[in-house]
């Protein structure tokens, strides 16, 4: 298991990602977010079904969706993770990519812009803004002003 | 599994999702690449060439996905001016995920909306929804079973569309 990477290594290998997804010109990068709720502290030695049982239940309770509306969140870190999404054979042969960084409840918006940044550089490969009719209506208007 | 058609409704719907389940929905973001024409593989040099000039054609997808209900919300596009705005959607819901004092506010509204959204939805349950989790249930009733009331959740989302 690799370990969390610190946002600013994270965001050098993400953009080393993109990079070598444009050269090749084809793959894919895989971005995903979710709620860390996993704390090592608790998994130190494993547990007797009974225990895990009991567990089970608890986390039920606390997943009953009527009562997660109605208690505030308690914060908990964002889990990023980014992964090239190469296949298992890809795996084998060393090619696949995974990269993760835990962001804190107050680090969110700070991160988001330079993943904004980062993600709107890297995706080049999308449509650009079509601009051809306003061209089009520019060239009219330079046109009925030279007629004039 | 629905596709929406607009990202703010792909927005609503997963800050919907994300409240009902805060911790164990995932937002994936999947950028992908591939040549606007793909070359065979006896293609003369001058073919793949111009090819190669056609240039690259990507697409971007994103997902909201809990794997307890099972309720999948996608939104798919192709423009480059959206990747903005997108992320900055991904932000948002982080922050509501998080736990932030802001997206409690809006969880707030959200909460609001439900309940008016779980008369709407106790109605067209009846009308044969799938899978048996027929139980209108608003927000003050116990819910029978919660992996009922999880899946009924999922599914709510999907009957909208």
């Amino acid at each position: 298991m690799s370990k969390h990477l610190s946002q600013d290594e994270f965001f050098t290998a993400l953009t080393a990602l993109f990079t070598t997804q444009k050269q090749t010109q084809k793959g894919t990068v895989l971005l995903s977010q979710k709620r860390l709720t996993y704390d090592p502290s608790q998994k130190a030695s494993s547990p007797s079904p009974e225990q895990q049982q009991q567990q089970q239940q608890q986390d039920e309770e606390q997943e009953d969706p009527f009562l997660s509306l109605s208690t505030p969140l308690p914060p908990a870190p964002i889990l990023i993770r980014a992964t090239n999404a190469k296949s298992q054979e890809g795996r084998k042969e060393g090619k696949k990519v995974k990269l993760s960084t835990v962001v804190q409840p107050d680090e969110l918006d700070a991160f988001y812009l330079r993943y904004a940044e980062v993600c709107k550089a890297g995706m080049s490969g999308l449509k650009p803004r079509d601009r051809t009719k306003r061209k089009a209506k520019e060239k009219a208007r330079r046109k009925m002003k030279a007629q004039a | 599994m629905p596709f929406y058609e607009k990202s703010e409704d792909w927005l609503h719907h997963s800050s919907l999702l994300l409240a009902a389940r805060p911790s164990s929905t995932r937002i994936t973001t999947k950028y992908h690449l591939s040549p606007a024409r793909r070359t065979p593989k006896n293609a003369t040099p001058e073919q793949a060439a111009e090819d190669a000039k056609k240039g690259v054609r990507g697409h971007l997808v994103i997902t909201t996905f809990d794997p307890k209900s099972g309720a999948s919300l996608k939104y798919k596009t192709s423009k480059a001016q959206e990747v903005g705005r997108l992320v900055q959607m991904l932000g948002n819901l982080a922050g509501r995920a998080a736990g932030n004092i802001a997206g409690e506010q809006q969880q707030q509204q959200l909460k609001k909306e439900e309940g008016g959204q779980d008369v709407e939805m106790g109605e067209g349950a009846g009308a044969g929804e799938i899978g048996g989790v027929a139980t209108p249930t608003t927000a003050s009733a116990p819910p029978v079973s919660q992996q009922a009331g999880g899946g009924g959740k999922g599914k709510k989302k999907k009957g909208k569309r």
